[in-house]
């Protein structure tokens, strides 16, 4: 095992208590709002973890970008829709849970 | 400001984006094309239906400023949101606050949107004509709004303060 794949599986390793941790706070969180947040920002790391992770393993250019497209289109589709559940949630008045 | 329609050298623009997103997605094969020409027909119709805002192209040296602290922030507001779910007493205080938004319509407030949702412990939850309704995670936190319209104007070089 060389160097970039020891690299490779320490941050494999490292995206896993992100994504654990979207998940964790989609179950715990109290309402739609904080749910979203956990959503959006824990697993946009967890996968650029990952996406960092393959790129260094990539053998041509082109599937470094394309990796790099899929995480930038993820983060993308993820904060949009995200903000439009929110804004229907504000339309239809979910108020936020309060501590 | 008058309303922009149909335009052919914008059109062109975004065929031409679609095609090469497509063709570096898929790696040029022939036969995804079966899949991504009607796909991309579908985004070009959708994108025209929507209202066409005045273009605001992005500065390089202002992206080569911002994609090093985008990054930055992405990974504080990961860790952040995941020491609160891991945590046995679940550290939430939120509430939901005004943001009074000066950047102009179009790209940049898309742009800033977008990554207020990916900042630590902030979500752009509505917004109203100029005013953008912030979901906090943490009342007692700093959102640092400010700052971040600061330097999407700088992405843009647009200005800040004229609401048009």
């Amino acid at each position: 095992m060389g160097i970039i794949d020891l690299i490779s599986a320490s941050l494999l390793l490292c995206s896993l208590p992100f994504f654990l941790a979207g998940t964790l706070g989609l179950l715990r969180f109290p309402d739609l709002y904080c749910r979203l947040h956990a959503l959006t920002k824990a697993d946009n790391l967890g996968l650029g973890l990952v996406v960092l992770a393959l790129m260094i393993q990539a053998d041509s250019f082109q599937v470094v970008i394309r990796l790099l497209l899929t995480w930038l289109l993820v983060l993308v589709a993820g904060a949009t829709v995200a903000h439009l559940i929110a804004h229907q949630a504000q339309q239809d008045g979910h108020q936020p849970w309060r501590r | 400001m008058s309303v922009v329609t149909f335009r052919w050298s914008r059109f062109i623009l975004r065929l031409g984006g679609c095609l090469f997103l497509w063709w570096v997605l898929t790696g040029g094969r022939a036969s995804s094309w079966l899949i991504g020409l009607p796909t991309i027909a579908l985004a070009l119709w959708v994108m025209n239906r929507f209202p066409q805002a005045p273009f605001w192209p992005i500065s390089v040296a202002g992206l080569l400023r911002f994609i090093p602290y985008f990054l930055l922030q992405s990974v504080r507001g990961g860790v952040d949101v995941a020491r609160r779910a891991y945590s046995p007493t679940l550290p939430l205080d939120p509430e939901i606050i005004e943001f009074p938004l000066t950047l102009p319509a179009g790209r940049p407030q898309m742009f800033f949107l977008n990554s207020v949702s990916l900042l630590p412990g902030t979500l752009s939850a509505d917004l109203n004509g100029t005013t953008l309704k912030v979901h906090v995670l943490d009342r007692k936190v700093d959102p640092q709004l400010g700052q971040l319209e600061n330097r999407v104007a700088q992405l843009f070089k647009c200005p800040l303060g004229s609401e048009k």
